[in-house]
């Protein structure tokens, strides 16, 4: 099978600090990867990356058998690449529902004309149906007309994942989904991935292994900027570097 | 068009005509073509969120650009508006390539820097046919049964203008452009990675805009049969900043409360207080740490408050018991 995206020797380095060094990194139509690593060990730099939040250093990015290196980030969501951030980001002055209008309408032909996108009210009945959909989703169509900012952090979460998937991406990189969220919250956010992870690839960066163990195929360890080991999540969490640089050299003897 | 936006088009209109036969012609045509630049300004900086401390320079482009039309190709008084607002635009088209690039303090700046160039271009460099610091005097011939000559039919006419451009600005400020400009003002960034190219849509408001602004310009020009520097002296953008805050930046409601409330304080106060510009400062003050929604804002949280209280009673039952 073909890679969706791949990286070639993919380097950001800031200032004296290499925070991601030579990555080559795969992923396959349909599959579902985690990133796991300590803080620090550019995780989320390689995300922004991928994503053209900023340019690599050196090396190259494809997707879908495209050179995207230089390309700027609005043009890989519509080739089909969607984010979401470690920092909860929707926008707190919209309404939940007006927060889904501009992903939504990307995919609506009739929407796109000038007179409609510029001069038809967003309130459209078919631009709002299809906003309900997506929040259906993920269990927020009650609180479609609340106010953004008066969503609890978990929500916010919630609706942040259904605006990615409301941009019908190929592959959807989620940033820490879990961080931050209540054990019930974590619950919801796992059953959702597990409902839609069918439909695009996914690249999960986590903190909380054991709850993505059960969702990837794939995991992938970075330490230092380097991708440090990666395959099936159970060989990896097993090897000794991957616990070494997670719970710090194994004594053999222990005496208390 | 929707009931909605009917009445509120009425609301406005009527409001104007009520305070007519208080104030006189000569005032609310002034008031309601500030109200025009006030829109225009709030479209950029309450919308957006990009404050702009020359904005003036589209009003004064309009208002120079109609005038020397009038005055050496031709006095057809529709044409002038036209090429007024054209050239504004065509303005905002190039140098917004630059402005809209930059955010904060730089936008700011950079608008602030063009408006002097504009400022300094009409009053020495082109002095020949701007006449200078001195301006020049202008006369349109009527159009059809319009004298723009006549006090009254300029009344109507920029009342008519305002309406327009009201309902047009409400259209697009309500439409998925309008939630896209509303986004960046909240999170540039973010709205990129929902594939929008931010630039264009930076630009887009900016160069609409800076047309609005050279629509009040044309207007300034034809209601005074005057054009001169001062149209376009930068420290008139503080009216603009003033009049969006007080009213509650981010409506249109709200900067046509604001523009009204300025145009008042600003020609009124100065009969009872010499120094007034020292009381708009202390205002100014009171705004920023007490009063940061305005009038309007204001007036949309005791709205909401209301609402909310007449759910929570229904859907505690209040009410429906009858003792």
């Amino acid at each position: 099978m073909s890679d969706l995206i791949s990286t070639q020797d993919l380097t950001k380095r800031f200032d004296g600090l290499v925070a991601v060094n030579q990555v080559n990194f795969s992923l396959q139509e349909g599959q579902v990867a985690g990133i796991i690593g300590p803080n620090g060990s550019g995780k989320t730099t390689l995300f922004n990356l991928l994503s053209g939040f900023f340019p690599p250093s050196a090396g190259r990015i494809t997707f879908c058998g495209k050179d995207i290196t230089k390309i700027p980030p609005h043009k890989r969501v519509g080739m089909g690449m969607a984010r979401t951030f470690q920092l909860v980001s929707v926008f707190d002055s919209l309404t939940v529902w007006e927060n889904l209008v501009l992903s939504t309408i990307r995919f609506k032909r009739d929407q796109q004309s000038v007179q409609s996108f510029f001069f038809a009210p967003a309130r459209k009945r078919i631009v709002v149906d299809d906003c309900l959909k997506s929040l259906e989703l993920v269990g927020l169509e009650k609180k479609a007309s609340a106010r953004t900012s008066e969503l609890s952090y978990g929500e916010k979460r919630m609706l942040e994942i259904a605006i990615g998937l409301s941009l019908k991406p190929r592959v959807l990189l989620l940033d820490e989904p879990l961080s931050g969220l209540s054990d019930h919250e974590i619950g919801g956010v796992l059953d959702l991935i597990h409902r839609v992870k069918k439909n695009f690839a996914l690249v999960i960066i986590e903190h909380k292994i054991s709850k993505i163990v059960s969702v990837v195929k794939k995991l992938s360890v970075m330490n230092e900027g380097k991708i440090l080991c990666e395959g099936d999540p159970e060989q990896v969490l097993r090897d000794p570097a991957v616990r070494e640089c997670y719970w710090g050299k194994e004594e053999e003897n222990c005496s208390t | 068009m929707r009931e909605r936006e009917l009445i509120a088009l009425l609301v406005i209109a009527g409001g104007f005509l009520l305070i007519t036969p208080v104030l006189s012609v000569n005032r609310v045509t002034d008031f309601m073509i500030f109200c025009i630049f006030a829109m225009s300004f709030d479209l950029l900086y309450g919308y957006m969120g990009r404050l702009s401390f020359g904005h003036l320079l589209f009003l004064g482009t309009g208002a120079y650009c109609s005038g020397l039309f009038l005055k050496y190709i031709s006095r057809n008084p529709m044409l002038a508006i036209i090429v007024g607002i054209l050239v504004a635009g065509l303005l905002g088209m190039l140098i917004g390539l630059i402005i809209v690039r930059t955010t904060g303090a730089c936008f700011a700046l950079i608008n602030l820097a063009f408006n002097h160039i504009g400022f300094f271009l009409v009053l020495s460099p082109l002095r020949r046919i701007t006449n200078g610091e001195d301006g020049f005097g202008i006369h349109a011939l009527p159009f059809g049964f319009l004298n723009f000559s006549s006090r009254t039919t300029m009344y109507w006419f920029v009342l008519i203008c305002l309406v327009l451009v009201f309902y047009l600005l409400k259209r697009v400020t309500s439409s998925p452009f309008g939630i896209l400009i509303r986004s960046i003002k909240e999170d540039e960034t973010r709205v990129k990675f929902l594939g929008y190219n931010t630039f264009f849509y930076k630009w887009v408001t900016f160069v609409l805009a800076g047309s609005v602004a050279g629509l009040a310009g044309t207007l300034t020009a034809l209601n005074y049969n005057y054009v001169n520097p001062n149209v376009m002296d930068v420290h008139g953008n503080v009216g603009a900043v003033f009049a969006c805050l007080i009213g509650g930046a981010g409506s249109l409601y709200g900067a046509v409360v604001g523009g009204v409330s300025y145009m008042v304080i600003s020609n009124y106060l100065p009969i009872y207080i010499q120094r007034w510009e020292m009381f708009l400062g202390f205002a100014l003050l009171m705004i920023i740490f007490r009063f940061q929604k305005g009038i309007w804002g204001y007036l949309q949280s005791v709205w909401e408050y209301v609402e909310r209280k007449k759910t929570v009673m229904k859907a505690i039952g209040v009410g429906a018991v009858k003792r």
